[in-house]
């Protein structure tokens, strides 16, 4: 029951911290100066009147009024201005989505299993050759920014080798063959780092829970060392490390910036940053709207999966 | 209990892996060997794979062979864009990008092509059977005809072949409806200025546009202009977001005779100005004789009032027959010029255009030409696939009236959105690409390559100051004591960064593909059209050159330069010495003027777009290196300071007028290269200026006309390039009314005015020119230009249509992987 409320009590704060967030975004991007409409050889007046109709002359708190009215409570995000001129905003961003969670799944696939086991191999053959290894691999990839490998995968692995297209294939047929191949770069680029960040954690938590006294427990009662491993040390290491795949499945959501330019996936990891520069206000709203929602939202279920995880911690428990 | 669950989640991560993976083993296998990813999906004429997978698997024709029962060999050219074009309206469409695919759809009433030499450009018909016939004498008393008239009325005689990409006739009529949704007064279409703004100013557009509506026009002169020729003060109107503030209807723009009080929220309550009306801003800042005056002819204006309910049967367009168009003109327009403003068309498809307006909340909005679904080509080709930042496909269009057997070899036009350079070389060298556009880096190895081809665009790269003393004092008292910016007031300190800047170097090390530049104008710029003569191959525009770097008295008999054209070739623009000379003077006229204190130094903001680009960083480097080292040896050694503002983003072409720096470089115009007369305004009208420190309604200039010397304003002499009348005065005070348009038969005359106000321009030295706008791009294998040399309005090979190809899509493919999946370009 205190749960329940526990999580009442969140999402009342959940939709109290979305709407200042959303206040502040739509009052600091009306700041900035708008484009001047004045153009070489152009009609100042189309411009200037095409602004008006939009609003632009009105008063801020006007517009933020008529924003909270017709697209938080109306859900009409409205018309692209500057980006994608005359398309509405919400049918551009779905269709660029699923390039940007296709590679972001596949990335989670490939990461986190390699980095669970990677973290696991490391941490039981703790200081030896096969753990330094893994360490040395770990730093590289953690250290080395991600432009940088996914610019020598392209080069070795796609130019020199050929044995991956140089970019993403176009089209929507994401559960083909030719695509799936086409976006293999990508997702080895995309999760490289964080194959690193998973094994580091997996086998820093699992290092410290074999070395409890619990484990020695489980096995002078006879367990084997495998069994002991799998049924204690690694359910208790999970506790830290559940949170943070929940979070790569909200990064599904987000694209990366980089990675989607060098191989060509036409998601929406320049949106956000092009609408700001643009000014394309509708756009930027949608986004500020959707990402800090996606933030907000897992930051709740993130939460509450400890408490899952570890019956020992309750959510709301006195 | 945990046990169970953990289990059962790791059988659903697996099976969810297991899933994916045979999901994706399932595709088409065949696709293997596709290595150029190609559309998998399609509006109109099903799968496009079949053209790019087909031939690359072999599977299809092979090429050329032309054996029967084969499919039609292919001819795909694969380029790539770094900006991906997001509307191709006619009516709408805003970038250079946009015309990517707007202009394969489309066609023009007449259209560029290659003379007969193959040297130069003529404008031939497009969608006309033949050059348009002056029709003015049969609308006489009509339109505001007037008897007598000529070039104002002209009929066009459309080809009877005309279709959609479907194959559904055009018609005159056609031309007319798409004339009255382009200028749809709810619409307020970005192009639709089109019929009116330009050159070709069509009877009645402008009024039906804004019918009903109160228009603000900017007075485009200084106050004291307008009122000395005859403006009326009691018309004259303040745009209000001058003080940032709007009028009290809500307005932007409110009389000057409003005395009514508006509040500044930026002004604390009770402070002064906590209240202004426009009547307050007019007397105290922007009329005559007030500080802001400069800015008077932006932000003061007139209101016009455009009737209501304006038909359509007014506005001088109309079809006589199916075939037939009549356009009536505001002004007479004839020639090269009245062909070059037909170029394009804004013909639309009606019925699927009215199908993608929305009206909402009075928005009015319309996605035509933004998808597949919404686009209808008339043009060469028609779009096929289309994907938002990743590939569109362009497929020759069968039902095009000008295909014939010899021109557009091109099948398929395949343009992907590749950002990264290296990524577009590596897959040119794949052969996944046709041209690659070659970068600093790479010019070393590819500099000389029998593929490398170098062409240069009209426009010129500067750089920009802003001389204002008063945003120059503003910004210094912002950044501290002992810091000067306002030595950039004194022109002796511009001429020394003009000559301290070795344009040359400058090109080789942060563009070597681009030369130096030493003009407003470059010889790319055409001055007479109807026979492609050069602007600066005339004798007055060479004198312009040697003038400006002083070697006026050199050029000559017994003279260091017998001609001007070697006096021109020995400009290099770089003279240090008299650099240092022009920074000592400087330093000295700005101590004298009190500007400049011994102990001061002197802080130069640049500004930049980003901090991303190579151009603008080495840019940046090479300048601060290169005047640093020029102070050496004054009285500004170790003086001179510069700090950079590399976020300017989109803002970068105005930071100079919003005074966030003191300096741009990299900038300039394009366009209008067939047209430098209009293309001067850029230069002198303050609405486009990249300063608005120089007042050109002020500022006096002479020129010699038939013998006899006028004076007039600047501004006077590029309203008049224009078509305006403007009056003249003569030495001895004697004063004549004057007008230079293209259509006033003063060719001569307008070009010796357009001459002394190049040099004027150039004299103030808040443009320096730094170098010119080329690139140099590798030629893919597979296919041929027409022309080796670039020809302005048809490139190398006219817009596709005399591209020609060495290997069929199949073959190339089969060439490509017989070099082992590498080309040799060097």
């Amino acid at each position: 029951m205190s749960t329940i409320k526990y999580i009442c009590k969140r999402l009342a704060l959940m939709v109290f911290v979305f709407v200042t967030i959303l206040t502040i975004c739509f009052v600091l991007v009306k700041l900035l100066p708008v484009t001047e409409a004045e153009q070489f050889g152009k009609d100042m007046n189309l411009i200037l009147q095409r602004r008006k109709a939009l609003g632009y002359d009105k008063p801020i708190l006007v517009q933020y009024l008529i924003f909270l009215q017709k697209s938080l409570l109306g859900g009409d995000w409205g018309i692209s201005e500057e980006l994608y001129r005359g398309q509405e905003v919400w049918g551009m961003f779905v269709s660029k989505l699923p390039a940007t969670v296709l590679v972001n799944v596949y990335s989670m696939l490939f990461s986190v299993p390699l980095g669970l086991a990677l973290g696991t191999y490391a941490a039981l053959k703790k200081n030896k050759w096969q753990d330094h290894l893994i360490s040395t691999l770990v730093m590289v990839c953690i250290s080395v920014p991600s432009f940088v490998y996914a610019l020598l995968i392209q080069y070795f692995l796609c130019f020199k080798l050929q044995l991956f297209p140089l970019q993403m294939n176009s089209g929507s047929d994401y559960f083909t063959w030719s695509m799936f191949k086409s976006v293999i770069p990508a997702v080895i680029s995309l999760g490289l780092g964080s194959v690193a960040s998973f094994t580091r954690s997996v086998r820093a938590e699992l290092s410290e829970v074999l070395t409890s006294d619990f484990m020695l427990l489980a096995r002078t009662k006879g367990l084997t060392r495998a069994q002991a491993t799998v049924r204690h040390a690694f359910r208790n290491s999970m506790v830290p490390i559940f949170p943070m795949i929940l979070g790569e499945f909200v990064a599904i959501l987000s694209g990366s910036l980089i990675i989607e330019k060098i191989f060509g996936v036409p998601g929406v990891g320049q949106l956000y940053v092009s609408s700001i520069t643009a000014r394309d206000y509708n756009f930027f709203m949608l986004l500020s709207a959707f990402y800090t929602l996606i933030g907000l939202v897992s930051g709740i279920v993130v939460d509450i999966s400890y408490g899952i995880i570890d019956p020992r911690i309750r959510m709301g428990e006195r | 209990m945990f046990k169970r669950n953990l289990k059962r989640a790791i059988t659903i991560a697996l099976s969810a892996c297991l899933m994916v993976g045979a999901a994706a083993g399932c595709g088409n296998k065949e696709e293997n060997n596709n290595t150029t990813p190609a559309p998998t999906q399609a509006a109109d004429n099903g799968n496009t794979d079949n053209n790019g997978s087909a031939d690359n698997n072999g599977s299809g024709s092979t090429g050329n062979s032309g054996d029967a029962g084969t499919a039609e060999p292919t001819y795909t050219y694969n380029g790539a864009l770094t900006t991906f074009p997001t509307n191709w309206n006619f009516h709408e469409y805003e970038t250079t990008y946009d015309t990517e695919i707007l202009n394969y759809i489309s066609s023009g009433f007449y259209v560029f092509d290659y003379n007969d030499t193959k040297d130069g450009y003529k404008l031939v018909p497009g969608m006309t059977v033949d050059f348009p016939v002056d029709v003015t004498a049969d609308y006489v008393d009509q339109y505001g005809i007037e008897a007598g008239e000529t070039a104002r009325v002209w009929k066009m005689t459309l080809r009877d072949d005309l279709k959609w990409e479907d194959g559904t006739p055009i018609k005159a009529q056609d031309f007319v409806t798409s004339a009255k949704l382009l200028l749809d007064p709810v619409a307020k279409n970005h192009r639709a200025d089109t019929l009116y703004n330009g050159s070709l100013e069509v009877v009645g557009a402008r009024e039906y546009l804004y019918q009903g509506t109160s228009t603000f026009t900017p007075l485009g002169v200084g106050v004291s202009d307008y009122l000395a020729n005859g403006g009326a003060a009691e018309n004259i109107y303040v745009d209000m977001s001058f003080w940032g503030i709007t009028a009290a209807d809500g307005t932007n723009y409110a009389a000057a005779t409003d005395d009514t009080m508006v509040r500044d929220e930026a002004v604390a309550e009770g402070q002064p100005e906590d209240y202004v009306s426009a009547k307050y801003l007019y007397e105290t800042y922007l009329g005559p004789g007030c500080p802001y005056e400069s800015e008077s002819s932006a932000y003061l204006g007139t209101m016009v009032d455009y009737a209501a309910d304006y038909s359509f049967d007014n506005v001088g367009v109309m079809a006589l027959s199916d075939t037939e168009l009549v356009l009536v003109l505001v002004k007479p327009l004839e020639g090269f010029y009245l062909h070059y403003a037909l170029t394009s068309s804004w013909l639309v498809k009606e019925d699927l255009y009215n199908s993608c307006i929305t009206v909402k909340d009075g928005v009015y909005s319309n996605n035509y030409g933004t998808s597949v679904e919404t686009t209808a080509s008339y043009g060469p080709y028609k779009l096929t696939f289309f994907q938002a930042d990743k590939e569109f496909v362009l497929e020759k269009n069968e039902n095009f009236y000008g295909l014939t057997e010899d021109t557009y070899q091109t099948t398929t036009i395949k343009v992907a959105y590749v950002a990264e350079p290296a990524t577009r070389l590596e897959m040119f060298l794949s052969g996944q690409l046709d041209s690659y556009g070659l970068q600093a880096e790479d010019m070393e190895e590819y500099q000389s390559s029998d593929y490398t081809y170098y062409t240069s665009e009209p426009s010129t790269f500067f750089i920009a100051l802003n001389p204002d003393m008063d945003a120059l004092t503003a910004n210094q008292a912002n950044v501290g004591a002992n810091i000067n910016k306002t030595i950039l007031t004194v022109k002796e300190f511009r001429q020394a960064l003009s000559f301290a800047l070795d344009r040359s170097a400058f090109a080789l090390a942060v563009s070597p593909v681009n030369g130096p530049a030493y003009s407003l104008y470059s010889d790319l710029i055409i001055s007479d059209p109807e026979n492609g003569t050069s602007y600066r191959s005339r004798e007055e525009a060479k004198q312009v050159l040697v003038n400006f770097w002083g070697l006026a008295n050199e050029v000559g008999e017994g003279k260091m330069y017998a001609t001007k054209d070697e006096a021109i070739d020995s400009i290099t623009g770089y003279n240090l010495a008299m650099a240092k000379q022009y920074f000592d003077l400087a330093y000295d006229k700005a101590v004298a003027e009190g500007l400049l204190d011994a102990d001061d130094t002197i802080e130069i903001k640049i500004g930049t777009p980003n901090a991303t680009s190579n151009f603008y960083n080495k840019g940046y480097e090479y300048l601060v290196n290169c005047y640093t080292e020029a102070v050496v040896g004054t009285k500004l050694e170790g003086k001179l300071t510069f700090t950079k503002d590399d976020t300017l983003g989109n803002a970068f072409g105005e930071a100079l007028r919003t005074n966030k720096v003191d300096m741009l470089f990299g900038v300039g115009w394009n366009g209008s290269a067939l047209d430098p007369y209009s293309l001067i305004e850029a230069y002198t009208h303050e609405d486009y200026r990249y300063n608005r420190h120089w007042d050109t309604s002020k500022e006096m200039l002479t020129v010699n006309l038939n013998g006899t010397d006028y004076t007039a304003s600047i501004i006077d002499w590029t309203r008049t390039l224009a078509g305006t009348e403007i009056e003249i005065a003569k030495a001895d005070g004697t004063k004549e009314t004057f007008k230079a348009g293209s259509n006033d038969g003063v060719d001569e005359l307008r070009f010796q005015i357009l001459v002394a106000l190049e040099g004027a321009v150039l004299d103030t030295y808040e443009m320096i020119p730094m170098i010119d706008n080329s690139y140099a791009a590798l030629k893919g294998m597979q296919f041929n230009y027409y022309t080796e040399d670039y020809i302005y309005g048809v490139g190398r090979h006219g817009d596709y249509k005399y591209m020609t190809y060495n290997y069929t899509d199949a073959e190339w493919d089969e060439f490509v992987k017989s070099q082992g999946g590498k080309l040799n370009y060097k």
